[in-house]
């Protein structure tokens, strides 16, 4: 007997732990299930409206990202708000609040507090990391959430439950390498990069280029860590190879381009859009950064002057400015256009919002990105292949400066992504 | 040639880092015989408050008072978390310590905020020729910096009072408070040295890089150090730092040249455990550590 109430309680705590669960039809005669409420948001702006609640897992503490990271998480908050107030999406308004995670940069972190709020949420306002996201990739696609990646990997190419935007890093490194060959004649380039989905599929792309342009290509994977880049520098110092591209994080950026330059190295470097960290104006390295290093970036920085950047800046007022606010805002069009989408086709169920993510032919990121841009009805075929490069400068307001607008280059234009690069490394 | 020697330069720098890491866990070793894992923390929390208190004090003023605020953190860990439990087993404090590096590192990680922070050291990554040979201005002064330290705790334990006081509770607690020594007074000093110099290594480390929240890892070569010199050994600790400092920047250089490829591309990084445990097999006690005698 006490084993069946046992049961029943746990049966119970299981229930109400879910917020929705039961497919119903509100008065509007849209269909909702799980992590949408006929009850007003925490911070409902309009009380009368249901909620929508959408999760973020980012790397908010001591991860590698959390430069990025933070940035982007409350550039969401600001975009969802934004959202709510213009009076939210099909009678609801969407919480971003309630369910935000840290995941630490661990993929197990990130599975276990995926687990956590799963059973609240309709979909993911953001998953940072490729790596980690890989990690609950699986279970999303069982559970039909649908998630705004902060990653690029060309493996979201292929997954219908992943609402990316912008170039992957594949495609990124090849733009990379066709910029650098029009501008430095390089002849040989070597790779240095995390392993896993982050830095390999950069590499994996720069590898495809460098055949296509008759550069001798070589790679090393390292770890996180500014004290683990003594074989990356030592490998650059060996070789000296004309250009290197980097795809890992910030301090290690700052690590291996300023202490090859002490080390006599003149080559250029490059790196991969989530390198990058203005704070590295100030650090050491900076000089060398200056003179060596080039960011290639998958969209234009917090200054652009488009009607997105200027909302966002408007939604930010007083924020230090970083370009971790321009893409958590850039990746979330695509989730209110998918959200407006299954709102319009009355099913604001999990499997009709992935329904509508099939279906989006185009993202209005409002001058953002350009219009040919959210295409997730053509699968992998509808991917952006656009990269802008900027140079360090302490005087932008993010660091940087453009030295070549959005633009695709002629090895990604004519490279048809058939599976994730990084396969191909 | 020249290459070799200059690998030999950054190993010396870098080891010397791992040196003072490792004679703050030996010196709380041979006090307390426990090891504090709480040295990460002290390292991450000396290299954070220079970074704020280089503007106004200058490099050198900040690393000083940055050492004895890190002196004076770590001395009240010892009294608040650590004094309570003595003559609990040394394995119980040594995960109390561990729980006070988490705690630590969570408080200063929010001073440290999202971005990386510097500390404005005089050297940057800037060089000098020394006989032919491109030498890292950094690692000549953490070099410098280490040999006096080292210098000065080795002349503070062989002439100064609390120095004996120190060296007769290591070897035999109950007998040096029967010498009327305060076996008390001996643990803080030991974790507030300690903290020091742990304080030290971490500005030392961020010196030429950046102070990030993932630094404290580096401490953690310093486990191995102290195994492979001798628990309670201080010229262990500092021979040991320096060896390993040294191997791992040769394996860093000549990895792509000698090391087969199965082993990865890092080599370097298992550096430290790898040379632990072939001394081990040669020197269970590590290279300059104590025998242990037990009747049987």
């Amino acid at each position: 007997m006490k084993r069946i109430a046992a049961l029943i309680l746990v049966a119970a705590v299981s229930l109400t732990a879910c917020r929705g669960g039961d497919t119903t039809t509100d008065a509007g005669g849209i269909k909702t299930d799980i992590g949408v409420t006929k009850e007003p948001c925490k911070d409902a702006i309009d009380k009368a409206k249901g909620c929508i609640y959408l999760g973020i897992i980012s790397d908010l503490t001591e991860g590698p990202f959390k430069a990025l990271a933070v940035p982007i998480t409350d550039a969401q908050k600001a975009f969802w708000k934004r959202v709510n107030t213009a009076g939210g999406i099909g009678g609801y308004e969407v919480d971003v609040t309630t369910y935000i995670r840290d995941n630490k940069y661990n993929p197990q972190v990130h599975k276990e507090v995926y687990d956590q709020i799963k059973g609240n949420i309709l979909a993911l306002a953001q998953t940072l990391g490729s790596p980690t996201t890989a990690a609950i990739l699986a279970d999303m696609k069982a559970s039909n959430i649908v998630a705004a990646p902060a990653a690029w990997t060309s493996a979201y190419a292929f997954e219908d439950v992943i609402i990316e935007s912008g170039a992957n890093y594949c495609i990124e490194s090849m733009n990379a390498m066709d910029y650098a060959a029009d501008k430095y004649k390089p002849k040989s380039v070597l790779s240095i990069h995390y392993a896993g989905d982050y830095g390999d599929d950069a590499a994996a792309g720069a590898k495809i280029a460098a055949e296509k342009l008759g550069m001798t290509f070589s790679h090393l994977k390292t770890d996180s860590g500014a004290d683990k880049q003594a074989g990356a520098i030592a490998e650059i110092i060996a070789k000296k190879p004309d250009l290197v591209l980097v795809t890992t994080g910030p301090t290690e950026l700052a690590t291996i381009v300023g202490q090859a330059a002490a080390r006599g190295f003149t080559g250029r470097f490059i790196g991969t859009s989530p390198t990058w960290n203005p704070a590295l104006n100030a650090s050491a390295a900076a000089p060398a950064l200056a003179a060596l290093y080039e960011q290639s970036a998958p969209w234009n920085n917090w200054a652009t002057n488009t009607p997105g950047h200027e909302a966002m800046r408007k939604a930010l007022p007083g924020v230090t400015p970083s370009d971790g606010y321009t893409s958590g805002w850039v990746w979330s069009y695509p989730l209110k256009a998918a959200l407006a989408k299954a709102a319009a086709n009355k099913d604001l169920t999990r499997a009709g919002l992935l329904a509508a993510v099939k279906s989006l032919e185009s993202v209005d990121y409002e001058g953002m990105l350009p219009a040919t841009a959210g295409n997730y009805k053509a699968g992998a075929a509808g991917q952006l292949k656009m990269t802008a490069f900027y140079k360090p400068d302490k005087t932008a307001p993010t660091g940087g400066v453009m030295v070549q607008d959005l633009k695709v280059g002629k090895t990604a234009e004519a490279y048809k992504l058939e599976g994730p690069c990084f396969a191909k490394l | 040639m020249v290459d070799l020697l200059e690998a030999v330069i950054r190993g010396l720098g870098r080891g010397s880092i791992y040196a003072l890491l490792a004679l703050g866990f030996v010196i709380i070793f041979k006090a307390t015989r426990v090891i504090s894992f709480a040295q990460p923390a002290f390292m991450l929390a000396g290299a954070v408050l220079v970074t704020f208190l280089v503007g106004p004090l200058g490099f050198w003023g900040a690393l000083i008072a940055a050492t004895l605020l890190t002196a004076l953190l770590a001395l009240g860990v010892e009294r608040s978390a650590v004094r309570p439990m003595v003559g609990r087993p040394a394995f119980v404090v040594a995960i109390i310590t561990l729980g006070v590096d988490i705690a630590v590192r969570v408080v200063v990680n929010a001073f440290l905020g999202i971005n990386v922070r510097q500390v404005d050291d005089p050297w940057g990554l800037k060089t000098v020729e020394l006989a032919g040979l491109r030498v890292e201005q950094r690692h000549i002064a953490v070099l410098l910096t280490t040999t006096v330290l080292v210098a000065g705790l080795f002349a503070y334990f062989r002439f100064t009072r609390m120095g004996l006081a120190m060296r007769a509770a290591s070897y035999d607690q109950e007998a040096a408070l029967a010498q009327g020594v305060s076996v008390g007074s001996v643990f803080a000093v030991s974790w507030a040295m300690a903290g020091g110099l742990a304080a030290v290594a971490g500005t030392f480390v961020a010196a030429g890089e950046n102070v990030d929240g993932l630094m404290w890892r580096i401490a953690l070569v310093a486990l191995p150090v102290i195994i492979l010199g001798g628990l309670d050994s201080l010229p262990g600790a500092v021979v040991g730092g320096l060896l390993v400092g040294v191997l791992q920047e040769l394996a860093a250089n000549y990895q792509a040249e000698y090391a087969p490829v199965w082993l990865g591309e890092n080599v370097s990084i298992i550096t430290p455990y790898v040379v632990m445990l072939l001394v081990l097999l040669v020197k269970p006690y590590g290279l300059f550590g104590t025998r242990e005698v037990e009747r049987v």
